[in-house]
């Protein structure tokens, strides 16, 4: 690859306060069963008709995304990828309901509209008038990881020259226990929300927050292979899915004990889109060139000199490894 | 001549209202067969909509895939295991050969279908819990891939009606990067109450046989299906010994940036789709012999469309048709059913009509109606859009003499 692909910003709305970075020092708490991300004030981006329309996914991805393209300086992004498990859930369960309940008449095309899932794609497409690669990627836990392995394929083929890479899922309190019956969330995990959304650009002398240096997934790979993938990197720390949940936390135990082993779930909680989060996460502590306690289970800040490798793993198969380094002569 | 971008395609299965599989599907394109008609599977009260149903039932496919009845499966994940194991069996690919290939699966419904079956039980019980499991599109995918072997990545596309055909774009980017040397894409979608009625409360269905780029067509028929193909590298099918049934030339993907539910009247997003496939395939758009249209039938795709194809052909504008009008919409699979189609139609020499077709519309194109070409088809354009103005076009190219 000729040009080193740099994150040039990084924007949240989650558990914790949007659109900014407090919860590194002063973190609101995540407990309990399910929790409701904190929203903005949506007015700075979207005008009041619109957002009457939209459902809580669609203002929270555009918000993240405007957020994120106005820090970064790039108005019209080559690629949008984005990233959802469920897509606007809470649409899909109000036409749902209605179809189940009521039976098939009168039921509302705005609710349709909104559940398939590349309506957060396209609607940044359109809002920021992008006619580039646009994409959506829906693989449970995965999805963003996948979203990003496809723009940095896209980078590496040449075409594009920055991507916003995003991924966005609310929930309802319905879904919520679905959630829960289904096991992607844990007993002692609290299910709740994420909008992430990262710009990407290769090369270039925009300031960035960290480069991107590595990304590979597999799924159910072999003890071998994991060695080898982990023999490649020497990060400060690695950012794990680790929860406080047995079944979940066991998936990470390949790792090495002797480098510090970070948590963003126990902050943010977990939903299909919250490996986003600890990308975001490890984003910002390269920024900031330390890792706050709060990621390290109180334990104290940690430097940040040779990156942070962020570890995903989804249902003990799907594995995700991307390694972030903080910018050279900073 | 510049650097070959071609993708070998090795081999494909597909299930659709057509066909169960690539011989009876031929067949029904040659002799003009439609599979639209009243809804038989499908438990909706609306039965005025004609639909493109596959001709089994899941338990019918379960039996033929020899699943044994009371696992957890859905209609999607069924006919997606159909279409990958004739796709496996041509390719000649065995369990140990996937270990190293991907998996890349473009859905939009899931396990909708069974959600929509049993969500007051997801709610007010639990004995149908093992189906919120399998809700989502991830899901799905896992369910079709875990069938045939490990796979080292599996991901699903959902961009809508461009799922399928934006799985194949990533299958043939990861080959092109060396990322995998194998990869199966495609895509599959059954027909569910919730789509139904959601393309209803949109008004673009039609109560009729549709009839794409017709003056009189009103809406499209909802279909379902699926397919898979094996996209592979010139080494790795060197290797093991296999020739290309066709090949993945170019590929473009680009969005309309318009609406959400309908195109743009220039067809801006189908246009640049279009240029990026040709430009990917180094061909010029005299070199295209025939375009698979995506062609819903609802009066504005087929305008928008139209008015892309003439931009950018001019006056070399090939035979177009959209075979939807003998499928239906097969929603998130029709990318890679159509591709299939492209694949059957370069290997077999013919031009598949638009069936229903009479009256031109004012403003558009006038689509294929002959079987025969006046030349041998070399290279077909395929194209598939999605909601939310996720168009994506593809050049099919004719493999060789086996």
């Amino acid at each position: 690859m000729q040009e080193k692909i740099k994150v040039l910003s990084a924007k949240q709305i989650s558990v914790q306060k949007p659109l900014c970075e407090e919860w590194m020092d002063s973190p609101e708490a995540c407990s309990g069963q399910y929790a409701r991300a904190l929203d903005p004030d949506f007015r700075q981006f979207i005008s009041a008709g619109e957002s009457r329309r939209l459902g809580k996914l669609l203002k929270r991805a555009l918000a993240t995304s405007l957020s994120a393209l106005a820090d970064g300086g790039i108005a019209n992004p080559d690629a949008i990828v984005t990233g959802t498990g469920f897509g606007s859930i809470e649409n899909t369960e109000l036409f749902l309901d209605a179809l189940v309940r009521d039976g098939e008449q009168m039921l509302k095309p705005t609710q349709f509209m909104q559940s398939t899932h590349n309506t957060a794609s396209s609607l940044i497409g359109i809002n920021t008038v992008s006619h580039g690669y646009n994409s959506t990627y829906s693989q449970k836990g995965l999805s963003f990881d996948s979203a990003l392995y496809d723009a940095w394929l896209q980078f590496r083929l040449g075409r594009i020259g920055n991507a916003l890479v995003g991924a966005h899922d609310e929930m309802s309190p319905v879904f919520s226990t679905f959630m829960r019956k289904a096991g992607h969330v844990k007993d002692g995990e609290t299910c709740s929300e994420a909008a992430v959304s990262v710009l990407l650009e290769a090369g270039g002398e925009r300031p960035a927050m960290c480069t991107l240096e590595d990304l590979k997934i597999v799924n159910r790979p072999t003890s071998g292979e994991l060695e080898e993938i982990m023999s490649g990197y020497d990060p400060d720390a690695v950012m794990t899915g680790r929860s406080g949940n047995a079944e979940n936390d066991s998936w990470y135990s390949f790792l090495r004990s002797d480098v510090p082993q970070l948590a963003y779930k126990p902050l943010f909680g977990v939903s299909f889109s919250s490996s986003a989060l600890g990308f975001y996460a490890s984003a910002c502590c390269l920024k900031a060139g330390r890792i706050p306690s709060v990621l390290n289970g109180g334990n104290g800040d940690i430097a940040c000199r040779k990156g942070i490798l962020v570890v995903n793993v989804v249902e003990g198969r799907h594995h995700s490894f991307a390694l972030l380094k903080p910018v050279c002569g900073r | 001549m510049g650097k070959d971008r071609s993708v070998l395609i090795t081999g494909c299965g597909i299930v659709c209202a057509i066909g169960l599989d690539k011989v009876q599907v031929l067949d029904s394109l040659l002799s003009g067969r439609s599979g639209i008609g009243p809804v038989r599977y499908l438990k909706t009260g609306h039965t005025e909509f004609p639909v493109g149903e596959v001709s089994m039932s899941d338990a019918d496919m379960e039996s033929a895939l020899g699943i044994a009845s009371g696992t957890v499966t859905t209609r999607t994940s069924l006919m997606g295991m159909m279409a990958v194991r004739e796709a496996l069996s041509q390719a000649r690919l065995s369990r140990e050969d996937l270990n190293g290939a991907a998996f890349v699966d473009g859905t939009t419904v899931g396990g909708m279908d069974k959600s929509e079956q049993y969500y007051l039980d997801f709610s007010a019980g639990n004995s149908r819990d093992a189906y919120i499991k399998a809700h989502d599109c991830g899901s799905c995918s896992e369910m079709i891939a875990d069938r045939f072997g490990r796979f080292k990545y599996i991901t699903s596309i959902s961009t809508a009606c461009s799922s399928a055909a934006n799985a194949m774009q990533l299958a043939a980017d990861m080959i092109r990067l060396g990322e995998a040397d194998i990869v199966v894409a495609g895509g599959s979608e059954c027909l569910t109450k919730f789509h139904l009625n959601g393309f209803n409360s949109l008004m673009i269905l039609d109560r009729n046989q549709c009839r794409p780029f017709d003056a009189g067509r009103a809406g499209l028929n909802l279909g379902e299906g699926a397919a898979f193909l094996v996209l592979e590298s010139r080494e790795s099918a060197a290797r093991r010994g296999v020739k290309p049934v066709a090949l993945l030339s170019g590929y473009g993907n680009a969005c309309d940036a318009f609406h959400q539910t309908a195109s743009s009247p220039d067809g801006e997003g189908a246009y640049l789709a279009m240029t990026k496939a040709l430009a990917d395939a180094g061909l010029q758009p005299s070199d295209i012999d025939y375009i698979n249209a995506h062609g819903t039938g609802t009066p504005n795709n087929d305008v928008s469309e139209s008015h892309a194809m003439m931009r950018l052909f001019k006056e070399s504008l090939p035979p177009v048709s959209s075979t939807k009008s003998l499928t239906g919409h097969t929603t998130s699979a029709s990318g890679s059913i159509e591709a299939v189609i492209c694949i059957l139609a370069l290997q077999n020499g013919f031009t598949p009509i638009n069936y229903a077709f009479e009256n031109p519309m004012e403003d558009g194109i006038v689509p294929n109606m002959k079987l025969r070409p006046d030349r041998p088809l070399r290279h077909v354009l395929c194209n598939a859009f999605g909601f939310g103005g996720n168009d994506s076009s593809m050049v099919l190219s004719y493999a060789g003499e086996d």
